[in-house]
């Protein structure tokens, strides 16, 4: 697609190239022919990110962040403002659509191998973009002020008290009192409207790391010439826009007819610093983290093992030593990368519950596996593994081994 | 190709049966609540105005001798999508009630009679107030109690009709009443409705489990009363999200024609 | 690279054409139509909320202490009020022409009122006015100076006194010639109740007027 005639476009290009720009990056920018859907989710996320801005700022509009009026203003939200149910709905039930979206992306990074050289710094930008929409979706969960907002938010802050000698002293900091109170509430205002922008920055790096060396594909193999890629407008814009077009209808499912599904019952009951209540569970996209917090039965190494759990992740692409790429060539990680998945499952199931008998030993099994799964199966796999020949090229003739699963893996529908 | 669906698959809905599970975590002693037919469940669910007004008859004349709904105005009680009632009607309940306003010009604060932008008048100035009138018990305020309990209006049922004397070997504490839905089985509400405890203006029998029923409706009203339009936009969303995407697929598929033709002629 | 892509899409464009054309814009149409669904009631969110309607409700005010050449001030709609019990020689000379003619809008032509106030005393009860006090200028809250000459020059016959540019209105709320504001002071719907109680933001059983209505708040 050439640069439009029109000459208000050519005079603000020349002063200003948006649209040589965007004609390079989005338009004529060289992708994989053989993406499969797998690869819709980032730019689903992105959308996601654009609606949860757009109706967070709305919400904010309305929205007061003192102890005293919070939980009321929301419930006026819900009430009296035009459609404020509708947003207030949209950003509660997003903040849970972002994570699955965000956990599939990561999980298919991690099964085609899309961390390796040179997208090293790529993964690594994803997983900071992963640690800033957790604080985000944390602090955010704590505005509506109910019991679940104020304990989520004592329990989670009094977690730095871990640290040896300044413990104490950073959750006073953090907190601006003596415990979660009305400082802390409007703090956590503040930074939950800025940090979503910080993380529009880190998704711009994103996608100049990404656009460096281009998409990776279910196959795991380099672009060798222009027969392996098409533009991506228009193939995976329209791809992308049916993509969104089933999002929305699993999303407007929820929105419309399960709203509370996700939610705790407990965070509608206004907060009490004097009562605790008798189950403090977070959000289901940190119960995996919780789970392996609460497996350590030391303060420190507990909230050090949880930490840790995320840091691991950036040095994902040193500790997994195979050479190819997608576990479509790695019979024997295909397999480990399920196990991973069930794992997380379990991990996030122990969370939900109270750490009573089964569930302990399960979560530690569970908080053990993981760890093993990143420091010793990821290097140990990619030693001794040997994978399936990979094809010389994207667009290459069928091979006879694995015809049927290339030929599809060529051209997805 | 199925093996590779099957396990995310599996996945989604282990998502949704953890989220759900989550939520819904409940001490497994107290029996399962009885599952009740509500005319508000289901996506084109819808509230019974019959039922909402003997309800809040039953929340006006018992339950707001110690319950607060603080959320709520008269105001909202007003119009076909609310309760049915006319802007008259409403005036009329707002004004039997005493509202604190003020200060006046002499800086004293003074009583008068309630006017439909008011919110409901509190049986207790504050907490404190509720719970020396209560031995030291809280009654929880009312507006969002629906969607603050697990279980919603069928645990708000269950709970009004669960009222039992206690079994031979269970020691009550001083001033509990045995529920058999609430979790413990102390609760330190004594049973509120009896049979013809308030009766109904359109002659339906104010037995304890049509009492409990109607306020438990309208409890839900109060908790969200957008319900039904949420639903009703949600239909007309869910159309035109199943139109567009229809269309995007068959867009799809044209736009990707030219190249599968190209790598069939190829293979 | 991107040219080999091209010239297919080119040749798939030239077989499949019409129908291609005829999804991808229905396509794009509804995408549109999607997208300005949704951005409507974020748009609608920012409208008064049912809450800030209410307050707007109609608020009785007891006049029954207010004397003669007394002015209160009330809040409607977050606005200010003035009422005000004129005494019968600021009437009189209300009726005066020697008054009208330095007024820019005598007749109260420009809607700033309702029907029932359009007379030399803007109100319902000549005693009684009932005015939105804010200057149709820039909107400060003028002040009340009945008193006739003082320091407005010899020639004033009584009125309001904005502060902030000096615009000018009369014992009616009528804006005088020469003056930076444009209007006469708003008159909000209101009526008696009884003898002793107005009623500010509801018209007469006989009136529908619409306050949104008036050229200049």
């Amino acid at each position: 697609m050439a640069l439009p005639q029109n000459k208000i476009v050519r005079w603000i290009d020349h002063r200003l190239p948006v649209f040589t720009f965007l004609d390079h990056e989005l338009y004529q920018y060289p992708t994989p022919k053989n993406l499969n859907y797998w690869w819709n989710f980032g730019s689903l996320a992105g959308i996601v990110l654009v609606i949860m801005i757009v109706t967070g700022i709305f919400l904010a509009m309305q929205y007061t962040p003192h102890v005293d009026y919070a939980f009321a203003s929301v419930e006026r939200i819900m009430r009296d403002v035009n459609y404020g149910w509708l947003m207030r709905y949209i950003h509660m039930n997003g903040a849970s659509f972002f994570f699955i979206l965000v956990y599939i992306h990561i999980f298919r990074g991690l099964y085609y191998g899309s961390y390796k050289a040179p997208r090293e710094l790529l993964w690594m930008l994803g997983i900071v973009i992963l640690l800033l929409m957790m604080a985000t979706a944390f602090m955010g969960y704590v505005l509506p002020w109910g019991q679940m907002s104020f304990w989520g938010a004592t329990v989670i802050t009094n977690l730095f008290s871990a640290f040896p000698g300044v413990g104490n002293d950073i959750v006073t900091w953090l907190w601006g009192g003596f415990a979660v109170s009305n400082p802390t509430l409007n703090r956590f205002f503040s930074l939950h409207y800025l940090l979503p922008f910080l993380l529009v920055g880190v998704v711009g790096l994103h996608l100049v790391a990404l656009h460096q060396h281009g998409s990776n594909n279910p196959l795991g193999i380099d672009r060798k010439g222009p027969q392996d890629s098409i533009p991506f407008h228009p193939y995976y814009t329209i791809k992308d826009m049916f993509g969104l077009g089933v999002f929305l209808i699993v999303f407007a499912l929820f929105v419309f007819y399960w709203p509370n599904l996700l939610a705790d019952p407990a965070n509608y009951i206004p907060a009490n610093p004097l009562q605790t209540p008798p189950e403090i569970v977070p959000e289901w996209y940190f119960l995996p983290f919780y789970a392996i917090l609460r497996s350590i039965p030391n303060k420190l190494f507990g909230v050090c093992a949880m930490f840790g759990s995320l840091l691991v992740l950036f040095v994902v692409p040193w500790l997994d030593t195979s050479k190819v790429r997608s576990a479509y060539f790695r019979p024997v990680f295909k397999w480990v990368f399920w196990l991973l998945v069930i794992d997380c499952f379990a991990l996030g199931w122990v969370g939900a519950h109270r750490p009573e008998g089964w569930f302990v030993i399960i979560g530690r099994i569970a908080t053990f596996y993981y760890y093993l799964h990143f420091l010793v199966l990821l290097p140990v796999i990619g030693w001794f593994e040997q994978p399936l020949p990979l094809p010389p090229s994207i667009s290459s003739p069928v091979l006879k081994r694995g015809g049927r699963r290339l030929a599809l893996a060529r051209h997805k529908p | 190709m199925t093996r590779r669906r099957i396990m995310p698959a599996l996945a989604g809905a282990a998502l949704l049966a953890l989220g759900a599970g989550a939520a819904w975590a409940q001490d497994s002693s107290e029996p399962p609540l009885p599952k009740m037919e509500w005319s508000f469940n289901g996506p084109f669910g819808t509230f019974d105005r019959a039922a909402l007004q003997r309800g809040f008859q039953v929340y006006n004349e018992v339950c707001s001798a110690c319950h607060s709904m603080n959320l709520l105005s008269y105001r909202d009680l007003e119009g076909p999508s609310a309760l049915g009632y006319s802007a008259d009607e409403v005036a009329a309940i707002a004004a039997t009630k005493q509202v604190t306003d003020g200060p006046n010009d002499q800086g004293a604060m003074f009583q008068r009679g309630g006017r439909p932008a008011d919110h409901f008048v509190a049986p207790f100035a504050n907490a404190e107030a509720a719970r020396a009138a209560n031995g030291g018990a809280l009654p929880p305020d009312l507006s969002v109690i629906i969607k603050a309990r697990a279980g919603g209006a069928d645990y708000v049922h269950a709970i009004l009709t669960g009222f039992r004397d206690p079994p031979q070997d269970m020691k009550m504490a001083a001033g509990m009443n045995y529920n058999m839905y609430f979790p413990g089985h102390q609760i330190a509400m004594p049973p509120p409705l009896t049979d013809n405890r308030v009766t109904f203006a359109d002659g339906t029998p104010a037995t304890i489990d049509q009492e409990a029923r109607d306020v438990a409706t309208f409890l839900a009203w109060a908790s969200e009363p957008t319900m039904e339009e949420r639903k009703r936009t949600g239909a007309k969303v869910m159309i035109f999200l199943l139109v567009m995407t229809g269309v995007l697929y068959g867009a799809k598929r044209r736009v990707w024609s030219s190249l599968h033709d190209k790598d069939e002629k190829d293979s | 690279m991107a040219e080999s892509a091209q010239s297919q899409t080119g040749d798939a464009h030239a077989e499949g054409g019409t129908r291609r054309d005829f999804l991808v814009i229905a396509a794009n149409a509804l995408m549109g139509v999607g997208a300005a669904c949704a951005a409507w009631p974020l748009i609608k969110s920012m409208n008064p909320a049912r809450d800030v309607l209410a307050a707007g409700a109609p608020v009785d005010i007891d006049i029954s202490s207010l004397q003669p050449g007394q002015q209160i001030l009330v809040l409607w709609r977050s606005r200010p009020v003035f009422i005000v019990n004129r005494n019968p020689d600021e009437l009189a000379k209300l009726q005066t022409s020697q008054d009208t003619s330095l007024l820019r809008d005598p007749n109260s032509d420009e809607m700033q009122q309702p029907p029932y106030a359009k007379n030399w005393h803007r109100s319902l009860k000549p005693e009684f006015l009932v005015l939105v006090g804010i200057c149709t200028h820039l909107g400060c809250i003028p002040e009340f100076t009945p008193q006739p000459g003082g320091g407005l020059g010899a020639n004033w016959p009584g009125g309001y006194f904005c502060p902030c540019h000096g615009s000018r209105y009369d014992l009616s709320g009528r804006v005088f010639s020469g003056v930076p504001a444009p209007y006469n002071l708003p008159v909000p719907p209101h009526r008696f109740v009884n003898d002793t109680t107005i009623r500010i933001g509801e018209n007469p059983p006989d009136s529908a007027w619409d306050f949104g209505s008036i050229v200049q708040i």
